[in-house]
């Protein structure tokens, strides 16, 4: 049946798919596989950069920062200096305390570095001079550091007192960190409960009474001890507990602390003792936000909750659950008169981002099929049409396969690709019309005519996106932070090229033998 | 109309004058826009431009040693304004602490603040959509207003305006880290740069990343008097810790809340605050404050101490084991190129009275003090530095696209004089790529740069436009081999048969990059591709046919020996 006997790939694969029943199987698995990638793979505003470091902080009570310097900070930063991959050491020295910062390339493995420095502290913790605090190293963790939801609570009633709308956020909190895919949960702003010992320095000086006697007299007594165990005769078991002698500020307050004159002087008889928050302090969280008259209400205090997601989950989906679980607690907030603001929702940023972009592209498509019907006619802008959901499905597959997410770059990278995909798609439909109404071909058969059409224009196509796809190349070796930024586009253009090549060689010849309708050449002809 | 295009094509690139005219106009268009860019910034270049965000953050940072209150006041300061605004949904107000982390945050050190005098207020702003005014010139507009009338109420007080970057953060637009070997000495030049900064046209947000010196007192011990009276030095810290910071000296737990409960003693707020700040002050209040030996005695705490006023140690920063300090801006709208240059020609001029100075590498200085001979470097940091950077690694690509392409059109033609013609043809593009950028920069409100996703588009583009020279030659080589046409008659028909498909693809590209350009990082890429692409047309229709007449296209197709 097939007389034309194709040299270039695009004619063998037209002519194996063109009367084979299992293209159209392939097409539907193909949309169907691109479908499935859209809608499981992580969402994201911007794309996941790999940036390491890790940040040592180590304390010397009682050193100046010169003395800090020299003692701590100088021969840090020179072990720090061994370590491989580490391309900047900044440093701190203050007074009391030294900070050292190690940030590695871009790029390099967030485990291996912070591992690097651990281990490099670890083997010399014998250098930190005496009288120095364990180090700290902290890891560098842009997934857990950068919460994803943030969430402000602040109390409806004007009477309630500090620590209570903590506690009850507190509660809330637990809640939320148990969700799925959850890192890590925290709390800014508000404050802890705490009795407070305040001092009249006039009295403490009048009953000639030092600072040192009243911790005495309060350490004396808040001391807690397990239950005694005792047994009868009858050998049974009787628990003996000792009550804790400081239940309440009172308790407190009736401390004795020294004999003045013959009699005992209690505590506050020099001090205010009171059941109440952290008064030392300083920080604080507070909250404006507009009404619907336009007003903003008085500054109040508030307590943030934020929530960041595990490496490589959705943003989304986290954000929705943390929501639901918000909503499941109206109830319980309203009951105790905290009110809540959604100060920051990654998760929905995202999927913004990704639904106006994912719009985007399909409105692109609309337009270039509008251009081709003008231009070409609608059977042969249907076709092209069809092609390019086919390329970005594979696109997204293999994306989804890479590990990559779903953010504004890799959609940039689409609609970049877009444009170009569509060309070869476009260029064997083009070629494919020009047989069909060119006179020699009038008595070829039409399978004949899409092959032959396709493998002619083959050559030049493969080269001419194997052009494009190496002007892709070197972009992904571009480093710093803009190289890992833009990497989808190197990672996807290729891949949305060569599935373009397949597509355009595969689907355009087997709907144009179907939907093509060939031209009368017995009436005029039309060029 | 194909025939006329394919006559047009016939006799233009017989016509020897006419040839000529087309090659020297384009060789004109090629050197003037790129004239564009260097010397007469018709087209200015920036790495990102700024994105239209719902939120951004202010940081208000007071001098050193300020109290939490102070700084309350500052931020109330600003929060008035904030309150005037129409688009802003709610705002938060963080003191002594970082708001909850973001990504500009992690790299300007928001997550370690912990001090009394730092605050971040978070402004959330309307969805976008809803709001007409996009939140850089929201910034733009607030900025000067809440600095000048916040930054006054207290000295070196500085108010910064953080909006989420487009792309990866940095530190600021522009750092100057100056390094040095002595402290006074980085000092003294980290505030001259910093008052060139201020003059800068363009640059906002100026900030020395330094302590300043502060007063504070010292308690001196008497070692021999503390060992007559039986005390401690241990014993006289714990007390003045106690007295004036507090210190949680017990614990209670308890079923009811989430912690432990601490019982936290100090000296109650009002008999603690000294009275004024000098020696006298001080010395009043610790007179009150006793200790007791182990025999029982009392003793105050005067008896054994004397007061000495002194200047607070300022923190001590290096880079890569050097010491050094750094001088940040923001740049307000504008690339930071241009303000860096105009800054760094300020200081070669004006600080020539007390240094030395030389010029290293591209832009960096090194400054040698003419009494001292203490040597000090300038080296230029934060987005520039990544700016450049970028723009070079993008510009490597490029190279090592145009040189892939080459060998990829070698391999495939056994010529290097197709491949030339081919290469010509895409670097054209060039033309559109800045041309376009300068027509964007006339329809905007704001400066349209030439960015990195220009570059981006720029390589995309030779790519497209060899493909367009590609499938021209191709069609020319396979009518002269298989229909025996003549090269000039061959061309002409080669050139208006691909014309059709040239076209589509390019209003393809054209079509799919008008909704790039229209998006703030993308800006740039769209236009490129818009622009470029255009540009690749006309190349591959007019001066690529041209050059293809020029050359022996017998030998290059290899049809003498068939």
């Amino acid at each position: 049946m097939n007389s034309y006997k194709p040299t270039d790939i695009a004619g063998k694969l037209a002519s194996g798919f063109l009367r084979n029943p299992l293209t159209v199987v392939l097409g539907i698995f193909l949309l169907s596989i691109g479908y499935l990638a859209l809608s499981i793979m992580p969402r994201e505003e911007n794309p996941q950069m790999v940036v390491s470091g890790s940040t040592v902080i180590v304390a010397l009570p009682g050193a100046s920062a010169a003395e800090i310097q020299k003692a701590i900070v100088k021969p840090l930063e020179r072990k720090l200096k061994e370590v491989k991959g580490v391309e900047n050491i900044s440093s701190m020295a203050m007074d009391n305390v030294g900070i050292v910062n190690a940030a590695f390339f871009i790029g390099e493995a967030k485990e291996d570095s912070n591992l690097k420095i651990y281990d490099k502290i670890m083997q010399n913790s014998d250098m930190f001079p005496k009288g120095a605090m364990n180090p700290i190293i902290k890891p560098l963790d842009i997934d857990i550091d950068i919460p994803v939801v943030s969430v402000a609570f602040y109390s409806k009633n004007e009477k309630m007192s500090k620590t209570e709308l903590y506690d009850r956020v507190k509660e809330i909190q637990h809640h939320i960190n148990g969700l799925k895919n959850v890192a890590v949960t925290e709390l800014k702003g508000g404050n802890k409960h705490q009795f407070n010992v305040e001092v009249d320095l006039d009295k403490l000086s009048g009953y000639n009474i030092s600072m040192g006697q009243i911790v005495q007299g309060v350490q004396s007594l808040s001391y807690s001890v397990p239950a005694v165990k005792n047994r009868t005769k009858e050998n049974e078991i009787i628990m003996l507990g000792v009550k804790n002698a400081i239940e309440s500020a009172d308790d407190i307050g009736n401390i004795i602390i020294a004999q003045y004159m013959g009699s005992p002087i209690y505590l506050k008889q020099i001090a205010k003792v009171t059941s109440s928050y952290d008064i030392q302090n300083f920080k604080s969280a507070t909250i404006s936000k507009k009404d619907e008259s336009g007003n903003f209400s008085q500054l109040q205090n508030q307590v943030t909750l934020s929530v960041s997601k595990l490496q490589g989950t959705n943003a989304v989906i986290i954000a929705d659950a943390v929501k639901s679980e918000l909503e499941s607690y109206k109830e319980f907030l309203n009951k105790n008169e905290i009110g809540y603001v959604i100060t920051r929702n990654d998760g929905q940023r995202a999927d913004e981002a990704v639904n106006e972009l994912v719009y985007h592209l399909l409105l692109s498509i609309v337009i270039i099929a509008i251009l081709l019907i003008v231009v070409l006619g609608w059977r042969e802008s249907l076709i092209v049409t069809f092609t390019v959901p086919a390329i970005l499905a594979i696109t997204l597959f293999v994306a989804y396969l890479t590990g990559q997410t779903i953010n504004r770059i890799t959609l940039f990278a689409f609609l970049l690709s877009l444009g170009l995909l569509v060309d070869a798609a476009i260029i064997v439909i083009e070629n494919i019309h020009r047989h069909y109404h060119s006179k020699e071909s009038a008595n070829k058969s039409v399978d004949d005519i899409m092959i032959e059409a396709t493998d002619e224009i083959g050559p030049p196509t493969n080269i001419a996106t194997l052009a494009i796809i190496m002007t892709m190349v070197p972009m992904a070796f571009v480093g710093q932070m803009m190289g890992q930024f833009m990497k989808p586009i190197p990672a996807n253009v290729p891949v949305a090229l060569i599935a373009s090549l397949f597509v355009a060689y595969i689907f355009t010849p087997y709907l144009a033998v179907r939907i093509l309708k060939k031209p009368d050449f017995h009436s005029e002809e039309k060029h | 109309m194909f025939k006329k295009f394919q006559n047009a094509v016939f006799e233009g690139i017989q016509n020897p004058k006419k040839r000529n005219l087309i090659l020297g106009a384009t060789f004109i268009a090629f050197v003037l826009s790129v004239l564009m860019i260097a010397p007469s910034k018709m087209v200015l270049a920036k790495m990102l431009p700024g994105k239209n965000n719902d939120t951004f953050t202010i940081y208000t940072t007071l001098a050193e040693g300020s109290s939490i209150e102070q700084t309350n006041r500052v931020t109330e300061c600003v929060a008035e304004f904030i309150k005037k605004e129409k688009n802003v949904e709610n705002f938060e107000i963080f003191l002594g602490m970082g708001a909850p982390l973001d990504f500009a945050g992690l790299i300007k050190g928001s997550h370690f603040k912990n001090s009394e005098n730092v605050a971040e207020i978070v402004v959330n702003l309307t969805k976008k959509h809803h709001r007409d005014e996009p939140s850089y010139f929201m910034v733009q507009r607030i900025r000067p207003s809440i600095q000048e009338s916040c930054t006054k109420l207290y000295d070196n007080t500085t108010i910064t305006f953080v909006e989420p970057p487009a792309g990866p953060p940095v530190l600021a637009a522009i750092v100057a880290e100056i390094y040095g070997k002595d402290a006074d000495g980085i000092r003294e030049l980290s505030n001259r740069v910093k008052e060139v900064f201020e003059k800068t046209d363009g640059l906002v947000d100026v900030e020395v990343m330094q302590d300043e010196i502060y007063d504070t007192f010292e308690v001196e011990v008497d070692g021999t008097k503390a060992s007559l009276s039986g005390i401690n030095l241990k014993q006289l810290n714990d007390v003045l810790y106690l007295a004036f910071e507090g210190m949680q000296i017990a614990v209670k737990n308890s079923d009811v809340v989430n912690d432990q409960i601490p019982i936290y003693l100090s000296l109650s707020l009002e008999s603690k605050k000294f009275s004024s700040k000098d020696i006298d002050a001080i010395k009043a209040k610790l007179s009150s404050l006793k200790l007791m030996n182990s025999a029982g005695m009392m003793t105050p705490i005067t008896e054994l101490v004397t007061i000495v006023p002194k200047n607070s140690n300022p923190m001590i920063m290096s880079k890569n084991l050097h010491q050094m300090t750094n001088v940040m801006a923001e740049t307000d709208m504008v690339s930071q190129v241009y303000p860096l240059i105009e800054a760094r020609d300020a200081i070669l001029k004006n600080f020539s009275d007390k240094y030395e100075i030389e010029k290293i590498g591209l832009f960096n200085l090194k400054l040698i003090d003419k009494n001292s001979k203490n040597v000090y470097e300038l080296i230029w940091d934060g987005e520039m530095e990544v700016t450049l950077d970028t723009f070079v690694e993008l510009g490597a690509a490029f190279i090592a696209a145009l040189v892939l392409i080459f060998l990829l059109m070698v391999v495939y033609y056994k010529s290097y004089t197709l491949s030339g013609i081919i290469l010509l043809g895409s670097f054209l593009s060039i033309i559109g790529v800045i041309v376009g950028h300068y027509i964007m920069d006339l329809f905007v409100s704001d400066t349209f740069f030439l960015t990195a996703t220009s570059l981006i588009g720029f390589i995309a583009l030779i790519g497209i436009s060899s493909r367009n020279s590609l499938l021209l030659i191709d069609f020319t080589a396979s009518l002269m081999r298989d229909n025996k046409m003549p090269k000039a008659e061959a061309i002409a028909y080669a050139t208006a048969t691909r014309a059709k498909p040239i076209f589509l693809t390019a209003a393809a590209i054209i079509l799919a990059s008008t909704l790039l350009a229209g998006d703030a990082v993308f800006g740039g890429l769209g236009v490129a591709l818009i622009f470029g692409t255009i540009a690749a047309v006309v190349a591959s229709l007019i001066i690529v046919p041209i050059l293809l007449y020029k050359a022996d296209l017998n030998r290059h197709f290899n049809l003498d020996d068939a």
